[in-house]
């Protein structure tokens, strides 16, 4: 696919815009697509990166990425006009609501843009939600506007110096009720929304990363296990995104 | 010009030489959604064990400088499944099937051959004596000349399907072990397995893979695979699947001059989801060019 833009968003996160062939139609909220750096002869693996948004009509797609080893930093240096070899969209996205009624929306760091393609879509479809963004600190901060289009937007920081201060379980205000949660981020945060809602009426989802191999459900690399303990489940197939219940994190 | 790119492995016909690697294509599924898998000569499913296995924890795999190492540790569902669930898709995909077969005792491996034989859904048999990232998982088989020698005998017995030994390459002279598996009577041979790697994570100071160790595959270990696979074919005459780091049709033909009958290609389907049939079209243009009207041609020519 073709760049259109390689956008810095904050000091190691940046929002790749390609244009191209892709299955634009057929990517749901929460599927990833895995790219080749370089000509893969030096980095054989492809990078899984979760899908920002997917636009048939523009004919764009949209990848937010930190900058975390020499990969990522390649995918850094690209420009407008550069060709990057994309597969996908892999893997299964968040489910849609079951009921009627408000969602609730919440995003760590980098796990904050599979949600946005999602929030559009939920808002689309006619539902409410509402959006809990956490941050680092201040300069972690971004697309907080653009969430903002589509539900009530809370940002909250670890240190404060942005929004509320605190981890996102701590600004949840728990007198609401939601139908459904959806979330993305570290996994000590997916396991702290999980208990702090254990015992409530609600529909959990959690996307899951792993180092990826193949990224087809082929090699077995990234498997995560069910709560037992006694199922292996592939994240690049079977999820990243996985109704709550069903995974042990 | 026609180009013959068939082969005759112990009297198993190919329609090519090329065959996705154990454990880098599951059981034929997932790469059968992106291209039909009867272009394939071949595939060698997953590693099969006599029982479930979940595998390792994670993180499993990790990149390298033209690599990467994997210790995945045979996760797999168990002969029932596969025989239930898996085999029988496959079966019907018009393509030969090698099944891997790995165990931690003799008895272990006796008995997925024999029931993989008897059911009749595969076309032959690749004995695993050298998965790196489990205790046992076959690699005591794979290092000891008298006791894979002992444990090709036990298997031949129940195995009515062309019988190939995967080898380790983790050893100090491969030709050794190629002679004990011949001599217990293995039809061909596979090499090489994953070489035994490491990399550390410089921020937490700990290895990377949550087993620590894993197998090194790709690019960076074709000489070696090369070279093995030279010193192999100069000892025994069996036919020879060659492997490690085929990355095009010309790293195949590399790996039958040095005297491989046939080539498995493993993380080259991670780089390229469609590197097994690109790999089919590469090499016939490389015969073509070169003149080569069938694979004996160039067999074990460097020898």
């Amino acid at each position: 696919m073709l760049v259109k833009e390689n956008k810095q968003l904050t000091r190691d996160i940046l929002a790749l815009t390609l244009t191209g062939a892709f299955s634009y139609e057929q990517a749901t909220p929460g599927q990833f697509v895995n790219v080749l750096i370089g000509d893969g002869a030096a980095h054989p693996l492809r990078r899984p990166i979760s899908i920002a948004s997917a636009n048939l009509q523009e004919e764009t797609l949209s990848l937010v990425y930190r900058v975390v080893g020499e990969g990522t930093k390649w995918l850094s240096e690209r420009s407008r006009g550069d060709l990057i070899d994309v597969f996908g969209p892999l893997g299964k996205g968040f489910g849609a609501p079951l009921e009627p009624g408000k969602v609730l929306i919440v995003g760590g760091g980098v796990g904050i843009p599979p949600l946005y393609q999602l929030a559009k879509e939920l808002a689309r479809q006619g539902f409410k939600s509402d959006i809990i963004l956490g941050f680092k600190n201040q300069r972690d901060v971004f697309w907080t506007g653009e969430f903002a289009e589509f539900g009530d937007v809370t940002v909250c920081t670890e240190d404060g110096s942005t929004g509320e201060k605190g981890f996102v379980t701590e600004v949840i205000d728990m007198n609401e009720d939601w139908t459904t949660l959806y979330s993305c981020g570290p996994k000590a945060m997916l396991k702290a929304l999980r208990t702090h809602f254990e015992g409530r009426d609600i529909k959990g989802y959690v996307s899951l990363e792993e180092r990826m191999a193949c990224g087809v459900g082929a090699c077995w690399g990234c498997t995560c296990l069910d709560p037992n303990g006694t199922v292996a489940k592939r994240i690049c197939k079977e999820g990243p995104v996985f109704p709550w219940e069903e995974v042990s994190l | 010009m026609s180009v013959d790119m068939t082969v005759d492995l112990a009297g198993l016909q190919l329609r090519n030489p090329v065959m996705p690697a154990s454990g880098c294509f599951g059981y034929g599924r997932e790469y059968g959604e992106y291209y039909s898998l009867d272009e394939l000569g071949a595939v060698v499913v997953k590693a099969t064990t006599r029982y479930p296995r979940l595998g390792n924890p994670t993180p499993r795999v990790t990149e390298v400088a033209g690599g990467m190492l994997n210790a995945i540790g045979l996760a797999n569902p168990g002969l029932d499944e596969v025989l239930a669930e898996e085999l029988p898709w496959l079966s019907r995909q018009n393509v030969p099937i090698f099944v891997n077969v790995a165990g931690d005792t003799v008895d272990d491996y006796c008995q997925v051959v024999d029931r993989i034989c008897r059911s009749g859904l595969a076309q032959a048999i690749e004995l695993n004596v050298s998965c790196p990232n489990v205790k046992l998982g076959g690699l005591a088989f794979g290092v000891d000349a008298t006791i894979l020698r002992e444990l090709v005998q036990e298997v031949r017995k129940v195995c009515s399907l062309p019988l190939y030994v995967k080898l380790s390459p983790n050893v100090t002279r491969v030709q050794d072990l190629a002679i004990a598996a011949a001599s217990g009577g293995a039809d061909g041979l596979s090499l090489i397995n994953t070489l035994i790697g490491m990399q550390i994570d410089l921020t937490k100071r700990k290895p990377i893979l949550a087993n620590k160790t894993g197998g090194l595959s790709g690019r960076s270990i074709k000489p070696v695979a090369v070279r093995m696979v030279y010193e192999v074919a100069q000892e025994v005459d069996l036919p020879i699947i060659g492997m490690g780091g085929v990355y095009s049709g010309r790293d195949a033909a590399e790996f039958i001059m040095a005297g491989a009958w046939a080539v498995e290609v493993g993380t080259a389907n991670f780089t390229d989801p469609y590197a097994c049939p690109r790999i089919i079209g590469e090499l016939r243009s490389f015969m073509e060019e070169e003149g080569i009207k069938s694979l004996e041609e160039i067999r074990g020519c460097a020898l």
